[in-house]
């Protein structure tokens, strides 16, 4: 008994060895998770969800990978785990979402930044837009802000949270107009705060496009802006952006979607991924999934998302700076 | 001071202590709008320590029976193996080994089959076995949960 | 009567064969500790994926219908409630295993949620458009009332002391409110890693339920166990369906507010089933005999959680707002096909659609054949030898409380709590007031903070809180519900002590 014990202790021991000095070569091994940092069923958990579907494909990872939902607090939660407590073997991703994460970590209060990270490549560009019900007296966004102008503070907006791009967007918004809304953030993310909007609970709400995009199809709500740069043509060719509506609004406040890895994780590891991931996200059927939810894609390799990630922080660290 | 009015003391002291240190933080951590809520609470939280501690001192308190001396020796080795299952063994010696193990041992300690029958060890073994298979089948297979894996797995 | 002509949808070989996979697979997945229905529904979505839309969709359903009761087998036979919804089982359910009735247990739980459940589907084909405008006139004002009138529920709820009682409730609401702030995102009592996340409710449910339940298996010590072991006693089928023919009372007061409060989004599924055992148990000439295995408690709850399932679909299909979590999943599941739900989602894919809520209907029937079909059988764990029980349960709830979000975090948690639970029990604390606390606090918080935030906006907390009928008629109930707490407690109080005096 003794013996046979020894033996395979040695064994143990031989493979644990062995795997860890050719860790870079064989990876993936094993099924790689994916925490997300919201609830199932939330549009981040939803898209994730299919982005990854195909990653178990022989000519991408090889290993499926799973996801693990850590909500809370508009995020903080599962990125905190994310940055202190996950293993960085790159056998742990995260889900990032921009501007969230990186507005949350200027504001303070977190054990993360966009240096606690490695980005590895970006799936997914969803613009705020704005909504009011479909029996809303405003039109345009001409209305609203003239509402707003007229009655300082009493524009009920709700949005997913604060710090999120939802409230990016209403801070630009209130810089550029020069007006004052009541941004109400909701728990339970951009469904409940449209449930708000459609059930007028609040005046006005600032939605994910998508999200937005569904609701208008199932004749819920009015959509009277996109806060980009460019109008979406491929869901929304009829609304104009928030430029186009006089308002200096940039994409600042657009929803980036992608997968990191926390700091530390081995280079080599990164390589691999930073190659594999945006192949995996550039599948047909990925993109027929997601077209079919209505859910916008952008993919970007890691040299664009560090680039972006940039930009993100240095923009935002100016708007919060006010606050 | 009877026994049962001591024994009902010394948890209600140990929740108005909790109350009142709950209360503390709501009312001095910063900032106060996010513990707005807590406030509310803490001192509802606070009264009815209070008023449990009235009682459980004048002796009005007389739900439950306390915790002897025979149970809690009974309970103690369980409690430890539990503790030592999860805050040690399950993350060093990952979560199956560990999980075994600790079945394992809260049979062994509980089991009336005398220590010196060896068809009780068979049993034992046994029975560990075939449990700790269905929760790897059922967890690992089937549900696709990655536990962590420590020296063993 | 449109539904009826979809009915040969179901009917087709591969349709009946996803339907069975998904009811016998849900009903694993409910009864495995930790994985919720919306857990175990998201598990399933990737299934779909090569399905075509009405079959992925017969696959959801029925899942979702089996997870629901799944999770009564596992509240009764170990008393580790799956979800929220099964808590109000777990307290007769589970006292009724232990006395050897655990089969009669299951039993009556299957039949009640299978009726509950057919009837919320039938409300959900019926009666869509107004429920619709029901489910949206919650806002949050509402919503912060029903939470309060949930907690006024727990000075009442299985405690034998008033005080205790409240108490307990008390250290629920402060549990939940550890961890980061959900509006602001300020870290609140957060002590150590491990909670920075805050208390997660299934995690605590394990551990406040069936870790006390070990511990008590514990302090049996080293006894020769032959001599208490528990008969099971075999129970006839037709014996049950006369059982639940005369529980009239329970099953209607179960499926009325499963089905009403269900509808409410955000609030409903989680306290259903709590609410309706309360509601049934107030009502009951037999008031004592609760949570001492009286088969009501488990009609009321199971019938009410099961009932919740019809409804809580209606904001999700009509205006395409997902009331509950696992209603969001749903809606991924629509999406991934292309379809959007919304008003006229019945004439767009009317296909798709009746196939679904017709697969939740058989799946209802099959999942309560299936049920029954295993009750004889499940209920025999209560056989098993105590030290076998209580290294298993341990065991279980450890990798249950872990999977929930693979965090190690969560096990401490469960079982810290789990041990303090056995404590404060021992004590006359108990564990449902203080669930329900943990689960209205964030509820209470979130709404009232968004709802001031309104009110300030517009007319002020006044108006806002306190404007309207059904403002009205929900402060009125909270009123109520705290006077006939105190004076029923009052009365009982009053007999107690005559019975002593008499005793003396």
């Amino acid at each position: 008994m003794k013996r046979l014990l020894t033996g395979l202790t040695m064994a143990l021991a031989t493979v644990a060895m062995t795997g860890a000095a050719s860790a870079a070569d064989t990876y993936p091994e094993r099924p790689i998770g994916v925490a997300v940092s919201y609830g199932a069923g939330g549009a981040t958990d939803f898209q994730a969800r299919i982005v990854t579907m195909v990653a178990g494909n022989e000519d991408l990872l090889g290993q499926p990978i799973y996801i693990i939902n850590k909500p809370g607090a508009g995020g903080r939660v599962g990125w905190n785990w994310l940055a202190t407590q996950a293993d960085n073997d790159g056998y742990t991703m995260g889900a990032y979402n921009v501007p969230h994460f990186i507005a949350q970590s200027i504001k303070g209060g977190v054990k993360y930044s966009a240096e606690s990270f490695e980005p590895i490549a970006n799936w997914g560009e969803d613009p705020a837009v704005v909504v009011v019900g479909k029996d809303s007296e405003f039109d345009s966004m001409e209305d609203l802000v003239a509402f707003a102008k007229e009655n300082p503070g009493k524009t009920t907006t709700s949005g997913a949270g604060l710090f999120v791009g939802h409230h990016i967007a209403a801070l630009q918004i209130e810089k550029a107009c020069e007006c004052k809304l009541a941004y109400i953030p909701t728990k339970g993310g951009g469904a409940a705060a449209m449930k708000a909007v459609i059930a007028g609970d609040v005046l006005a709400g600032i939605n994910n496009l998508s999200d937005a995009y569904r609701a208008r199809e199932a004749g819920n709500v009015k959509i009277l802006g996109v806060a980009d740069v460019k109008r979406n043509e491929e869901f929304l060719s009829d609304v104009p952006t928030l430029q186009e509506a006089g308002l200096d609004v940039d994409n600042s406040s657009v929803n980036y979607r992608g997968l990191m890895v926390p700091k530390g994780t081995d280079p080599a590891v990164i390589k691999v991924l930073a190659e594999k991931v945006p192949a995996m996200f550039e599948n047909s059927r990925v993109a027929k999934r997601m077209k079919a939810g209505g859910s916008p894609m952008n993919v970007m390799n890691r040299e664009e998302v560090q680039k972006m990630w940039a930009e993100r922080e240095e923009f935002l660290k100016e708007l919060l700076s006010g606050l | 001071m009877t026994s049962t009015r001591l024994q009902h003391t010394i948890p209600a002291l140990i929740v108005l202590a909790i109350a009142a240190v709950v209360a503390w933080l709501s009312f001095t951590e910063e900032p106060s709008d996010a513990f707005l809520f807590p406030r509310v609470i803490s001192v509802f939280f606070l009264g009815l320590a209070l008023w449990n501690a009235y009682r459980a001192v004048s002796g009005l308190a007389r739900v439950g029976g306390g915790i002897d001396g025979n149970t809690a020796i009974n309970v103690l080795p369980g409690l430890l193996v539990a503790l030592g299952f999860v805050f040690l063994a399950a993350t060093s010696l990952g979560f199956y080994a560990a999980g075994a193990l600790a079945f394992f041992t809260i049979y062994t300690i509980y089991d009336p089959v005398p220590l010196s029958s060896l068809n009780g060890w068979v049993r034992r073994i046994a029975v560990t076995l075939v449990f700790m298979g269905v929760i790897y089948a059922l967890f690992a297979l089937l549900l696709q949960v990655q536990t962590p894996r420590g020296m063993f797995f | 009567m449109e539904f009826l002509g979809y009915f040969g949808g179901v009917f087709e070989p591969v349709a009946m064969m996803l339907l069975l996979g998904g009811t016998v697979g849900g009903l694993i997945l409910g009864a495995t500790p930790g994985l919720s229905p919306t857990m175990a529904v998201a598990l399933l979505i990737p299934f779909t994926f090569q399905l075509s839309p009405a079959h992925g969709l017969i696959l959801l359903g029925a899942a979702y219908t089996s997870t629901v009761a799944g999770g009564a087998v596992s509240a009764i036979l170990l008393k580790i409630p799956g979800a929220p919804a099964n808590i109000a089982t777990a307290l007769d359910g589970h006292e009724m295993a232990k006395q050897g009735e655990g089969a009669r247990a299951l039993h009556l739980s299957f039949l009640a949620s299978g009726i509950g459940g057919v009837i919320g589907v039938l409300l959900l084909i019926f009666l869509t458009p107004v429920l619709a405008q029901w489910a949206l006139a919650f806002g949050p004002s509402h919503l912060f009332w029903m939470a309060i009138l949930g907690v006024t529920l727990i000075g009442s709820l299985d405690s034998k002391s008033f005080v205790k009682g409240l108490l307990s409730g008390c250290i629920g609401l402060w549990l939940s409110t550890i961890g980061y702030d959900d509006m602001q995102g300020v870290p609140r009592f957060v002590f150590a890693d491990a909670l920075t996340g805050g208390i997660n409710i299934i995690a605590a449910l394990i551990g406040l339920f069936a870790i006390p339940q070990v511990m008590e298996m514990f302090a049996k010590g080293r006894r020769d166990l032959a001599i208490e072991q528990v008969a099971v006693t075999k129970h006839k089928l037709s014996d049950s369906i006369g059982e639940i023919g005369r529980s009239g009372r329970a099953l209607s007061i179960g499926t009325v507010i499963g089905s009403i409060i269900g509808l409410v989004p955000g609030v409903g599924g989680q306290i259903a089933g709590l609410v309706a055992y309360d509601q049934t148990r107030k009502l009951s000439p037999h008031k004592a005999k609760f949570g001492t295995g009286h088969p009501e408690g488990v009609i009321a709850a199971e019938s009410a959680n099961n009932a919740m399932v019809g409804p809580s679909l209606v904001p999700l299909l009509t205006l395409s707002i997902p009331g509950s979590p696992t209603a969001a999943v749903l809606l991924g599941g629509l999406l991934i096909h292309g379809i959007f739900p919304g008003g006229d989602l019945f004439e767009r894919h009317p296909e798709v659609i009746w196939t679904f809520i017709n697969s939740m209907l058989l799946g209802q029937i099959l999942m309560v054949v299936f049920g029954i079909w295993i009750a004889a059988s499940a209920a025999k764990i209560a056989r098993a030898p105590v030290p076998i029980m209580a290294a298993a349960v341990l065991i279980l709830a450890v990798f249950g409380s872990y999977s929930v979000q693979q965090s190690m975090g969560d096990v401490y948690v469960m079982l810290l709590l789990g041990i303090g639970m056995y404590a404060l029990e021992k004590f006359g604390f108990s564990a449902a007031p203080l669930v329900l606390g943990l689960i209205l606090g964030p509820i209470a918080e979130a709404n009232f903070i968004q709802g001031s935030m309104i009110a300030n906006a517009m007319d002020g907390p006044w108006t806002y809180f306190f404007g309207g009928p059904l403002n009205l008629l929900l402060v009125a109930l909270v009123v109520g519900s705290i006077l006939y707490s105190f004076l029923s407690n009052r009365a009982e109080n009053a007999a107690l002590a005559k019975a002593v005096e008499v005793g003396e």
